[in-house]
């Protein structure tokens, strides 16, 4: 039989705050998280802007040790997961370590250790790389970091596909409590890829807003859009069985109602432009509920010109003429684009929706395109009465994940 | 160059949260200083650069004391001048 899965908790490290309230207030104020480079010297680079992490200094959450041996992408991992278990009020221990497991999935995992290896390598020889290089670099260990942490001894695995990862993590963690597999999931996604050999690589992919005027740059579903702004951070959920949930009176959040995931089999960047897919998966993930309560979308809303209009689509296709009556909004228009953790960030953000009855904006709108003609809540946020809401995420590789989350009902 | 002092300053870099007292000649690596193996590599890598020589991973191996280290660079050491 299957169960139902609730949210109890969660945490996020984001380019608009160091957890999620702090994000959510900027998020629903409109502001940009986007600014100029400053990890690196972004001197020589076509591109010199991103949403990045600011304020962050691990030791202010971790041990000298732990920080140092962890990559930025798994210290935000850690960050945010303890805030989610600590919010849900979840105490380890054990009774309970093997019926909880960790999904932390990470679009390109340990990209800094692995690119200053390389120069080391390069410039020392191979017997001064560091012996930490494998475990900082493997997208793994933001989930095996949080596990050893916590003390938990469920599941613990990664999972990588680009950046729909994060919907992926929490949709794979929603069927594995679901099925009776697993209690409790520690779900969600984590990138800190700020690094020059990643953007260069995004930059010579065509990927990236060329333009430099940073806040601005972001501009989902907008006619001059020519890019999407590479952003960082975590975000991770705490998913349990809704008996289990109750049996330790946690107080449940929302309910997760569903999740589907296609593949476009088309194009390794670009996606289908027809939308089918993504359509389709849009439709597995309300396979199980009436289709027209559901009252919000959180759109992939990248901002490059492909996305914007072939997700216009997928959305026409799953909803008919009633995808004109639906907000929809683009978070990525602040927070740039997480990569991996983009998915989970977005599932909070309906989460918060649902329970704040207040929908953030798509920033920058102002040119209307008209491929792109639905009501994308522009540039301010609005209220909103949300029973469900879905957040798609579409990832390089034809990735198309979609995850729904319903008020919960108090039953 | 003191073999001890830059036996506690390479043990400390690997362990930054390591509390100095603890490193004494008799301490147990894993147990009383929280380093493990892969801790010990980026030891021995440091050790390596400053005194100039290479320590052979089989000796490196049977370490267990802080003491331990120190002997085997100190052969070392005795190797290099003789």
């Amino acid at each position: 039989m299957a169960n139902r899965v609730v949210v109890t908790g969660y945490g996020a490290v984001t380019p608009l705050g160091l957890n999620v309230e702090d994000t959510w207030r900027n998020l629903i104020a409109g502001v940009s998280g986007v600014g100029y480079i400053s990890l690196f010297d972004a001197t020589d680079f076509k591109v010199k802007i991103a949403a990045e992490v600011r304020g962050f200094d691990p030791a202010d959450y971790l041990d000298p040790t732990t920080a140092r041996r962890n990559d930025r992408f798994a210290q935000f991992a850690l960050v945010a997961g303890i805030q989610a278990i600590d919010a849900a009020g979840l105490k380890v221990d054990d009774a309970n370590r093997y019926d909880i497991g960790v999904l932390i999935g990470s679009g390109v995992g340990g990209l800094n250790a692995l690119a200053e290896q390389l120069d080391i390598l390069k410039t020392r020889g191979p017997n001064r790389v560091s012996p930490f290089l494998v475990p900082m670099m493997i997208a793994d260990s933001a989930s095996s970091q949080v596990s050893i942490k916590m003390g938990i001894r469920g599941a613990n695995f990664g999972l990588i596909s680009a950046c729909a990862t994060g919907t992926d993590a929490l949709g794979v963690a929603y069927k594995m409590i679901k099925w009776g597999e697993i209690k409790a999931m520690v779900a969600g996604g984590a990138d800190g890829a700020v690094t020059p050999v990643g953007f260069a690589g995004f930059t010579q992919a065509g990927a990236l807003s060329r333009n430099n005027e940073p806040q601005k740059a972001s501009r989902p579903f907008d006619m001059e859009r020519d890019g999407f702004v590479v952003g960082e951070g975590a975000a991770v959920l705490v998913l349990e069985n809704l008996d289990y949930a109750r049996s330790r009176g946690a107080s449940i959040i929302a309910e997760v109602i569903g999740y589907g995931a296609t593949s476009d089999a088309f194009h390794i960047t670009q996606p289908m432009e027809s939308g089918e897919a993504a359509a389709r998966a849009i439709e597995l993930a309300l396979a199980g509920v009436e289709r027209d309560e559901v009252d919000y979308i959180n759109a992939h809303g990248t901002s490059t010109p492909l996305n914007d209009a072939s997700e216009t689509k997928a959305i026409k296709k799953a909803f008919g003429d009633r995808a004109y009556k639906i907000p929809i909004s683009s978070a990525k228009s602040m927070l740039g684009h997480m990569m991996g953790a983009a998915g989970a960030i977005e599932a909070i953000v309906c989460c918060k929706v649902i329970n704040e009855g207040i929908i953030p904006p798509t920033v920058n709108l102002e040119h209307p395109d008209p491929e792109c003609d639905l009501d994308y809540v522009p540039n301010v946020a609005r209220d909103g009465d949300v029973r469900i809401a879905i957040s798609n995420s579409f990832g390089f590789g034809g990735h198309n994940s979609v995850i729904a989350i319903g008020r919960y009902d108090g039953q | 160059m003191n073999v001890f002092e830059e036996v506690k300053k390479a043990l400390c870099k690997a362990n930054p949260g390591l509390d100095e007292s603890k490193v004494v000649s008799s301490a147990l690596l894993k147990d009383d200083l929280d380093i493990d193996s892969l801790d010990l590599v980026e030891v021995a890598m440091t050790l390596e650069d400053v005194f100039t020589l290479t320590l052979p991973e089989d000796e490196m191996e049977n370490i267990a004391t802080v003491g331990d280290i120190i002997s085997v660079i100190e052969a070392r050491l005795k190797v290099k001048s003789g």
